[in-house]
């Protein structure tokens, strides 16, 4: 306190800073409280609002959303969600983390090659390539399954291998020599030593590689035709323009996983991204 | 710290310098290393004997004549199942790709026809399988004909123990590859092929199966290049998309950074808390926060319901008129949706910075924004550039922001298209609205080497591309 | 040793042998034709029925699949719940084997699908509603393809625009100020010009509701084109030529269709801004409860939802049914200005759509089928789904029956002021440019007079000419 009455600037520097933090949480906050707001609006209709306030509140929608399931079976949709996201996450992430660490690790003939043609298949836009995608389901019995989409989803994932890699890059390779001396291969290094260094990375990489087929539309929308197999976002999607208050609801629960993930983890997350970066 | 950003560009300038003088002499050493590969060829055609001879008639059989019995075992039961394959599968393909089917199917009477997309698709698999076939075959007479030199110079060639082994150490990196290879290849690059060959045939309008496709080679390019009305919407929304892209990635990502360091400020309190708003706006899907904020900037939305309430006329935010303001009302909504992330991704590099260069600064007499533009900028640029390259990328092709936020409507003076949208969503609406996928697939090459050309020059340049292994 | 090269050569030969054999002389599975509709049901087989979402929640459609299977019991057919989305796409579902074996659907959804030969011609004839159907709705099904005609479709049900307004909400000296005809309906709810003076009357009052939002009177978002579109059709324009069959006459310019342009215009003018985009469409079920609004345009399907708000309010079933009222849509007058009668009156003509089922091509047992729609279609079925549903039978013995709107909508289609949405492929591309062109043109009344775009006839003319143009080139240019 006395270090700052002693220096004014240094107390509106403060004060300029909590000010704009202040508006950055108003600004990502309120959007979200209004979808909140909503899911607990008595009416199902958006538009018995003053503003951005409903007009009566009641929690019927939450419960509604878990019991009214003849029409839209919310908690089925939720289920099929999480075990899709956790599977692909799981799977993408070891895919992922290895392609990176072989990206990083060794050198041979067609690497950079390979690394130029990925950032390149990247820029293709995505849902061009969908009819194919969706072909190719149907020629392999993946439509109506999850696992066709969780393996698209974890085979698409070693494409964002970039970040990863760059953490790799930058673990010293002092240690990797060390164990070598000792005997050890390059499955035992990457088991043994960067696998329980990359512990951050994985966390981060887990993240991410969840949060993609948590909220996606598109694929389950085009591969699962029935509507027990449908995911949260297809389901939401497919609610009348009456029923926004439960869509409010569903959107507002789909992101507490997310919320809880992030919690959980956020330990992780911070120094992992850090590790990813270069050490000077 | 001028000098040190100097020498930053520097050393830029000399790897793309670099660059391109290893692409020439790439090329000068070219003949002499083809050379070399024909001389070690024609020693192989002169010097292999009978058992490399067998495993060139029939994969595996070297092998086990050398009495490597599991090496063997396994290429011959590659061999069956590539047979296989070809028999049940790949013939038809591969003789599909060139027809695209020549029966017409007909559902009403029951005739069972060619389906033409399956087919190209199915050839694709064929002729990816194929290349596999040949990698693999050649693979096997290499084997085989390394055992013979192994035995001709009396040394005992390896044992399939030790071969193994080497799979888990100095050949890791072919096993671990192997898996994402083949899922990035069936996945990504098959659907791709697919949609690079769908462009040289009449597929789409009324032409999808049971109609058969055919090819028609350049037409669809013709088509685009003398379509009058085509051109002057291409150069318009392009010119706005490269506009969005870089002012996009530009607000997002210094956004981002702003935020995180002003989280990392020390007199901040709670971080954890203040970090928590931004992971919000993360954990909610983007469609349902797009619509959302459609419907905020509607005409019944709450934000008009207060100014009509304070006595004002209603603003037509994203209605037709609202050129400039949807653009803007759209970079706000994106940086609303990606500045989380970057933010996440900026504090994460910032807690690395090394502490000593900002005493050093202080030290010096640098205040807070020179130590912002010398140290902090340069590094943070250096360290994600990738995920710069990429996030650009992504904003140019961002489909959704203008799909929610401003679909169905097409502007006068452009072709089907509105003046919002992004050349993906011209895409979207030529292809999958209307059905001309071919078309569709043709103008997506033509936006596809422009992006990539731009795109990858900036990658190759960058230093997190040419020095990647300073730091191990 | 010089065998290396011919061992090679004799692996790759082989390779190439074995594709061009096995490629080339692979036949194709079934090239016989034969009749799918041979009368004979087959046994054991289970139907997949795709139905719309509102007769699954209202369970018609539980009721509907329990009667079916009762009857059917004997022949072990079982229809299901295809389960699916309701807008799903059979050209993508059918071939590869996970389409519904049945799809109710809109006449423009089903149509698109015989093209490409995704639903069957059926043999309507042999049905029980064969007769007691209207032309008009057959019509919708009917297309002509390897030069005879046929049938694709059983309608079921006539979706078109009717008037929803609250009774109570009328002005109280209505009897002697509105009633200049004296029919005893007022006159707001017959004639545009009238609904136009009560609207403008009611927005330029500062009167509110009890919970204090200002009160309108007639709302309705223009930007959908399906309820817009009807003031261009009433004054001579229409979608395609030749009753809606060539797509190459494009003609909502055509006649005077630029006095319902103008109509537009006006309806805007005493409306706010939330007709321009689709606020109001949303908004109408509350704000019609609360008496925000007076009256709405919409379909008969929704009008359950009108219930539900009206009774979240607190009103009593009796009175939602005295006063929420849906009536025929009002009158235009033959000037095409809102505040001229002196010309007379020309019904309004709106776009409808015919909703029913068709039988997908890809199933495995058509006459079992064809027994559903027939079963789904009969007198008994069609009363009850009109009772669930309030729905509007295409059978013209249920509208009869239950008379009321029923009967008058039945009647529009057949005198032809219900013009049944275009059912060839290429009314897809109409959309984009409809929608466009009405948010434009709702939205001018709220520019600044000096920005005006369309303050004059021959603008609206010339914008709708170059909308015509526009839909055309999304037809053909890239075809």
């Amino acid at each position: 306190m006395k270090k700052l009455v002693k220096h004014p600037r240094r107390l509106f520097g403060v004060a300029i800073t909590y000010l704009i933090l202040l508006l950055v949480a108003f600004v990502f906050l309120f959007p979200i409280l209004w979808l909140v707001l909503a899911s607990f609006s008595k009416s199902g209709s958006l538009y018995s609002f003053r503003g951005f306030f409903p007009t009566e509140y009641s929690f019927d929608t939450f419960v509604k959303l878990f019991t009214d399931t003849e029409m839209y079976n919310y908690p089925r949709w939720f289920a099929n969600t999480l075990f899709i996201a956790v599977m692909s996450s799981l799977i993408g992430t070891f895919l992922t983390i290895l392609t990176a660490y072989c990206m990083s690790r060794f050198r041979f003939k067609s690497r950079k090659a390979l690394m130029k043609t990925t950032l390149l298949l990247g820029m293709f836009p995505s849902f061009m390539t969908m009819t194919a995608v969706y072909l190719l389901c149907t020629q392999f019995g993946l439509v109506n399954q999850h696992w066709g989409l969780i393996l698209i989803y974890s085979a698409g994932a070693p494409m964002g291998y970039l970040t990863q890699k760059g953490f790799f890059d930058t673990v010293s390779v002092s240690v990797d020599e060390a164990a070598r001396i000792d005997g050890a291969n390059n499955f035992q290094i990457f088991v043994k030593i960067t696998l329980p260094l990359a512990k951050p990375m994985i966390v981060y990489t887990l993240l991410s590689s969840f949060v993609w087929p948590w909220s996606d539309f598109i694929l389950p929308k085009l591969l699962l035709k029935k509507k027990e197999l449908w995911t949260v976002a297809v389901g939401l999607m497919s609610l009348d323009d009456t029923e926004f208050s439960r869509y409010a609801a569903g959107s507002v629960f789909i992101a507490i996983p997310i919320v809880i993930f992030y919690f959980a983890l956020s330990r992780f997350l911070i120094s992992g991204l850090s590790a990813g970066a270069v050490k000077q | 710290m001028t000098a040190k950003l100097k020498q930053f560009f520097v050393k830029t300038g000399i790897s793309v310098k670099n660059f391109f003088l290893g692409i020439g002499n790439g090329f000068k050493t070219l003949p002499q290393r083809l050379k070399a590969r024909w001389n070690a060829f024609v020693s192989f055609l002169k010097n292999a004997d009978g058992n490399v001879v067998a495993s060139c008639l029939l994969m595996g059989l070297g092998q086990l004549f050398y009495g490597q019995w599991a090496k063997g075992l396994i290429f011959l039961a590659v061999q069956a199942v590539f047979v296989l394959f070809f028999v049940f599968i790949g013939a038809k393909g591969l003789v599909g790709l060139f027809t695209l089917g020549t029966v017409e199917s007909n559902a009403w009477y029951g005739v069972e026809g060619d389906n033409s997309v399956i087919m190209l698709l199915l050839g694709i698999l064929s002729v990816i399988a194929l290349i596999l076939y040949a990698v693999v075959y050649v693979a096997n007479v290499k084997d085989a004909y390394k055992t013979q030199c192994a035995y001709d110079s009396l040394k005992t060639p390896p044992t399939f123990r030790k071969e193994l082994s080497s799979l888990l150490d100095r050949n890791f990196y072919k096993v671990a590859l192997a898996l994402p290879i083949l899922g990035v290849c069936v996945f990504c690059v098959l659907p791709i092929v697919f949609m690079i060959l769908i462009a040289f045939t009449n597929y789409g309008g009324t032409t999808v199966p049971p109609k058969l496709v055919d090819w028609v080679g350049l037409e669809n390019f013709g088509k685009i290049l003398t379509l009058s009305d085509f051109a002057p919407t291409f150069f318009k929304i392009f010119g706005w998309n490269i506009l969005w892209a870089v002012l996009s990635t530009f607000i997002n990502y210094f956004a981002g950074l702003g935020l995180a360091l002003l989280l990392n400020r020390k007199c901040v309190k709670g971080k954890v808390f203040w970090r928590l708003f931004p992971i919000l706006a993360y954990a909610v899907p983007g469609f349902i926060t797009l619509l959302g904020f459609k419907f905020m900037f509607s005409y019944g939305g709450p934000i008009n319901y207060y100014i009509t309430q304070a006595g004002g006329s209603a603003i037509g935010f994203l209605d037709i008129d609202a050129k400039w303001s949807s653009r803007l009302i759209g970079l706000a909504v994106n940086a609303w949706l990606c500045i989380p992330s970057s933010m996440l991704l900026a504090t994460g590099i910032l807690s690395n910075v090394n502490g000593d260069l900002y005493e050093a600064a202080r030290v010096d007499g640098a205040g807070p924004w020179k130590q912002f533009t010398k140290i902090t900028l340069p590094y943070v640029l250096f360290a994600t550039m990738p995920v710069l390259i990429s996030q650009f990328i992504a904003n140019f092709n961002n489909f959704g922001i203008f799909y929610f936020l401003r679909g169905g409507l097409y502007i006068d003076g452009y072709f089907l298209a509105s003046d919002t949208d992004l050349l993906i969503n011209w895409l979207y609406n030529m292809s999958i609205d209307n059905n001309y996928y071919s078309i569709g697939a043709a103008i997506s090459i033509v936006i596809f080497v422009v992006t990539s050309v731009i795109s990858l020059a900036v990658y190759v340049m960058s230093p997190s591309y040419k020095q990647e292994d300073t730091y191990q | 040793m010089k065998k290396t090269i011919p061992a090679i050569a004799v692996h790759i030969a082989a390779i190439i042998v074995l594709i061009c054999c096995i490629g080339l002389l692979g036949g194709n599975g079934n090239t016989e034709g034969r009749e799918k509709f041979t009368g004979e049901l087959e046994r054991n087989v289970t139907l997949r029925i795709l139905e719309n979402d509102t007769a699954i929640k209202q369970g018609y459609m539980s009721e509907l699949l329990t009667a079916f299977n009762a009857k059917y019991a004997d022949y072990g057919i079982v229809a299901v719940d295809a389960n699916m989305d309701q807008y799903t796409d059979l050209a993508n579902d059918g071939p590869y084997g996970y389409g519904p074996d049945v799809l109710y659907q809109a006449n423009d959804a089903l149509m698109k699908y015989v093209d490409n030969r995704h639903i069957m011609p059926l043999p309507v004839e042999r049905l029980d509603c064969y007769s007691t159907t209207g032309d008009k709705s057959w019509q919708a099904y009917t297309r002509e393809a390897d030069g005879e005609s046929y049938v694709f479709g059983v309608p079921v049900n006539i979706q078109g625009p009717l008037l929803y307004y609250r009774k109570d909400l009328l002005p109280d000296n209505w009897q002697t100020e509105w009633d200049d005809d004296g029919d005893g309906v007022c006159d707001i709810v017959q004639y545009w010009t009238d609904m136009y003076r009560f609207s403008k009357q009611l927005k330029a009052s500062d009167e509110v509701t009890s919970d204090g939002a200002k009160r309108y009177g007639y709302m309705r978002s223009f930007l959908e084109p399906y309820f817009s579109v009807g003031y261009l059709y009433s004054y001579g324009g229409y979608t395609f030529g030749s009753n809606n069959t060539d797509a190459r006459d494009i003609g909502h310019s055509k006649g005077e269709a630029e006095k319902g342009g103008w109509v537009v215009r006006q309806l805007a003018s005493v409306m706010d801004e939330r007709c321009i985009d689709d606020s109001v469409t949303v908004t109408a079920y509350s704000a019609l409860a609360t008496g925000e609004y007076f009256a709405t345009v919409t379909t008969p399907d929704v009008y359950t939802l009108f219930v539900t708000e009206m009774k979240l309010r607190g009103y009593s079933d009796e009175y939602i049914a005295e006063n929420l009222v849906t009536a025929n849509m009002p009158m235009l007058p033959v000037s095409g200005d809102l505040e001229d009668e002196s010309q007379g009156f020309v019904p309004s003509k709106m776009m409808g759509g015919i909703q029913g089922y068709a039988i997908s091509s890809y199933t495995k047992s058509p006459n079992a089928a064809l027994a559903f729609v027939d079963f789904a279609t009969s007198y008994e079925m069609i009363s009850r789904r009109n009772e669930l549903l309030g729905i509007v039978p295409a059978r013209n013995d249920v509208a009869n029956t239950v008379g009321g709107l029923s009967q008058i909508i039945n009647l529009n289609l057949s005198e032809g002021n219900i013009v049944v949405m275009p059912s060839i492929s290429e009314v897809a591309q109409i959309w984009t440019p409809l929608q466009t062109f009405f948010q434009d043109l709702a939205k001018d009344p709220f520019r600044p007079s000096a920005e005006f775009k369309y303050d004059t006839k021959e603008k609206i003319k010339q914008k709708l000419v170059d909308v015509d143009g526009q839909i055309y080139s999304a037809i053909f240019t890239l075809a």
